[in-house]
């Protein structure tokens, strides 16, 4: 048997070692192992102890009525309007459902679409063309201003 | 051998009462009801709040008996139910508001307990010392360490139940329980010497 010190998945022969519900072969295997590793012998003796400890820890007796106050929950439920009882399963289900999985998928969607959407919006296309158009008529002047400029100061201007 | 046929009881039991018969579910509570209400004991710590919530397991079972189909062992869908509510219970911080009667209950069960043996005061009292410091050991580990141990060594449930019952994987219960334990030891190393 390999070292339960070292070997993490050996974890579970710790436990069931401990629980008692490690097979008798698997026992004598790990009660070999003891005998020449003091390391696992202290570590298996600690987890039996704890067991052992564990075992005290008893739950208190359950209540006489604990049925009669059930069964009264029960014919109330039952009682209720119908609405009331489909309220009741959707939002206190038996077992948890993951609603935030689909919940998260949408709000990915919508975030998706609110974005396209105002990128394509028409009124912020316009914006965009407007600027262009503003950057282009710049330019322009600028352009005729620097030919102005080359021709005052070209050698033929000044006669 | 027994233990399978006790599931399939289980399972019938339970598509009985699907089909309505309210004697089925008598059984089915006679049954689970002790082992709901320890194991809701064991993670709230506190008698009172342990039995409002196993009705509410109960009543969840009753409310979802038309859509019960016996895919899974019955006492790990009935495990999964508890311990979705204590988490929720020790999540939303409940714990505080229930802690002042925590120490009457234990105490009451302690003496309980102990009357039967007839000890003495000094084996008495050492008793529940030694019984408050395993509960508070087990109280400081995280929630689902101590879902996963308490499930693991009072339940006896299988390593598979205990992940269906957490939502996790085997290796990783058996992961929660190494770590849990690891504490536990370290915590109550005292007391075994």
């Amino acid at each position: 048997m390999e070292c339960v010190t070292k070997i993490k998945d050996s974890a579970e022969v710790l436990m069931d070692y401990g629980s008692g519900a490690l097979s008798a072969a698997r026992v004598a295997e790990v009660d070999r192992h003891i005998e020449d590793c003091e390391a696992c012998r202290q570590l298996f003796a600690a987890q039996r102890a704890l067991w052992l400890e564990m075992d005290q820890l008893a739950a208190p007796e359950v209540s006489g009525n604990f049925d009669a106050r059930l069964y009264a929950r029960i014919a109330e439920e039952d009682a209720a309007p119908a609405w009331r009882r489909w309220t009741r399963r959707l939002f206190a289900p038996a077992v948890p459902v993951a609603i935030w999985k689909p919940a998260v998928s949408l709000a990915a969607t919508c975030a998706v679409l609110t974005v396209g959407l105002m990128v394509r919006t028409p009124g912020a296309s316009e914006k965009v063309q407007q600027q262009v158009r503003a950057d282009h008529a710049v330019d322009i002047e600028q352009v005729a201003d620097a030919l102005d400029d080359l021709e005052m100061l070209s050698p033929g201007s000044a006669m | 051998m027994e233990a399978v046929a006790a599931l399939e009881r289980d399972a019938e039991l339970m598509l009985r009462v699907r089909a309505g018969d309210t004697t089925s579910f008598a059984l089915l509570l006679e049954r689970h009801r002790t082992p709901v209400v320890h194991f809701l004991f064991r993670m709230v710590q506190n008698q009172a709040v342990a039995e409002e919530l196993a009705q509410e397991v109960f009543l969840r079972v009753y409310r979802s008996r038309e859509r019960y189909e016996p895919t899974a062992k019955f006492t790990t869908w009935l495990f999964r139910i508890a311990t979705h509510l204590a988490l929720n219970w020790i999540r939303d911080g409940k714990k505080e508001k229930g802690q002042e009667s925590l120490n009457e209950d234990l105490i009451e069960g302690v003496e309980r307990q102990v009357a039967d043996q007839q000890p003495t005061v000094e084996q008495e009292m050492l008793y529940e010392v030694k019984l408050r410091e395993v509960r508070d050991a087990i109280g400081m580990l995280p929630a689902k360490q101590r879902a996963a141990v308490v499930m693991h060594k009072y339940e006896e449930l299988e390593y598979s139940q205990i992940a269906r019952a957490l939502s996790c994987s085997e290796s990783a219960v058996k992961s929660l329980l190494f770590r849990a334990y690891e504490t536990l030891r370290a915590r109550l190393s005292h007391m075994a010497s």
